[in-house]
């Protein structure tokens, strides 16, 4: 038994190199689709992996100041106020926003020092210099991204002057610079104490850019959010709306994108089905044969099914191999840029790449299933003829 | 001795890549929980507080600390809504059932005539 289905692979291997041009053919259209394809989804899986685990150490809740529909300054008397709702552990103010240089755009961030626990271990956040101390207040400390400090050959100890939107000159000091590993937060960020980038923004006293919220575990984060509600103009959002955001952010056009290449895909299938069907008239005399030596209909489509399976399982993990290789060693190119929208993506950083079991199976699925289907088809329709009369069309 | 033929070895390349798939998710895999209990990471997200990843963008509805998405969908220019963020995840905290359903007597109330 075993010996008949040994014998069904080795001429399913013969017809694999008896009819050279469509097996070319769906090996070359199914291995470019299948690598863009798998491109394309693990860098989605990877965004939104890293933005879910970015947003489970985010704040709980995050309370910014609405006007007219628009964002405006938080009072600082909110602060106050949120501290003293039920299940509140901490509302701390936040003042952040955005410096122009050269054509970029780099996110400063002013930090309260007097809120930041010590006990973080600070030292494996920066791999030059060091962190920021509550002493830095108004001394024009800075710490910066290794991406920044790269594209402004800037090092520890190095005089920056940032130009405000005031259009003034701000004189800063590089005390740190942050370490590789926190590249994907801090590429392009600039962080200095509160008051300092109180200063540089022009931020009046008794205003903040934003507050955060750390709230008791043991009260519903959405207790807390419905409460902060009841205070006027808040914009209450929670760790949970942010991660929708993320999703809605990169899913969307990764989704777009995936879509796009799916359709490819089917195209490719019915190429593949179109290929089966010409191989079909070719094979008809050898099938009508086959079946006056004794093979059943069962046989030829278990030796289609086996051709199918050997070319889509070739194909499906080349393409993968590939898409995995142009994500990681490539940097994703043009797909990065699609899902990125008009982000700039230096040279030195790293696109997150997620490749799940999920995604790998379902690769396998839309790319075996479909071509097992569209070479199948036409075997079965040959199979079922009578090989008289299909030895004689053949023939004809 | 047989020697091996060419085509025979298509199945044997097709294994050999389809381990070399299962075996290159295993370690992202790895390289993915590896993260997940970096010191340095957890420590520059829950200090800066920034949940977004650095693209150094110049649209603001890319970069952190993701705020931006909310504000962009409100745009800056009276009608100018940014339709590509609007709906589903934004809208205003009274608006959100999570929220209103909590605050004991939130109504809208109107009064015809």
């Amino acid at each position: 038994m075993l010996k008949r289905h040994r014998n069904f692979f080795h001429y399913a291997l013969d017809c694999l190199k008896k009819y050279k041009t469509r097996t070319f053919v769906v090996l070359i259209a199914f291995t470019i689709a299948i690598s863009m394809l798998s491109s394309i989804l693990f860098l989605k899986d990877g965004l939104e992996r890293e933005a879910e685990l970015s947003v489970s150490l985010a704040p709980d809740i995050t309370v910014s100041y609405l006007q007219g529909g628009r964002v405006l300054l938080l009072p600082s008397s909110y602060i106050d106020k949120a501290s003293e709702i039920k299940g509140v552990v901490r509302a701390l103010p936040r003042i952040w926003g955005y410096d122009g240089k050269g054509l970029n755009t780099y996110t400063v961030r002013g930090l309260d020092l007097s809120g930041v626990e010590v006990d973080y271990g600070f030292s494996n956040l920066v791999k030059k210099g060091r962190f920021l101390v509550p002493e830095d207040a108004g001394t024009g400390s800075i710490v910066i991204g290794e991406l920044l400090a790269g594209v402004l050959k800037v090092d520890v100890g190095d005089t920056m002057i940032l130009l405000s939107e005031s259009i003034e000159a701000n004189r800063f000091t590089v005390v740190g610079i942050f370490s590789s590993e926190t590249t994907i937060y801090t590429a392009d960020l600039i962080v200095m104490p509160i008051d300092d980038a109180r200063k540089f923004f022009k931020i009046p006293e008794g205003y903040v850019t934003d507050m955060i919220i750390y709230t008791d575990p043991e009260v519903p984060v959405d207790n807390v959010a419905a409460e902060l509600s009841t205070m006027p103009n808040a914009r209450v959002l929670t760790k949970d709306i942010l991660l929708r955001g993320y999703k809605a952010a990169y899913g969307g056009r990764g989704g777009f994108l995936v879509t796009f290449w799916v359709i490819l895909l089917s195209a490719v299938a019915l190429v593949c089905f179109s290929q089966a069907t010409i191989v079909g008239r070719e094979s008809m005399f050898e099938v009508g044969l086959l079946k006056t030596f004794g093979f059943t209909t069962l046989d030829i489509i278990e030796i289609r099914l086996i051709e199918s399976l050997i070319l889509g399982v070739f194909s499906a993990s080349l393409g993968m191999v590939i898409g995995i290789v142009y994500d990681i060693w490539f940097k994703a190119g043009i797909f990065a840029q699609s899902l990125l929208g008009w982000a700039f993506l230096p040279a030195e950083f790293h696109m997150p790449v997620y490749v799940s079991f999920p995604s790998v199976f379902s690769l396998y699925a839309v790319t075996v299933l479909p071509l097992l289907f569209a070479t199948t088809v036409p075997a079965w329709l040959n199979a079922i003829t009578d090989p008289e009369l299909a030895m004689r069309r053949a023939a004809a | 001795m047989t020697t091996m033929r060419k085509i025979n070895l298509l199945p044997l390349v097709a294994l050999i890549l389809t381990i070399m798939v299962f075996a290159l998710c295993f370690i992202n895999e790895l390289s993915w929980a590896a993260l997940e209990q970096s010191e340095a990471r957890k420590t520059v997200r829950e200090v800066i507080g920034l949940p977004s990843i650095a693209l150094g963008t110049n649209y603001g509805a890319t970069r952190n600390p993701l705020l931006e998405v909310y504000s962009t969908a409100l745009y800056d220019v009276p009608g100018g809504y940014c339709y590509i963020y609007t709906t589903s995840f934004i809208g205003w905290p009274m608006s959100d059932p999570n929220f209103f359903e909590k605050v004991p007597g939130f109504n809208f109330t109107a009064m015809k005539g």
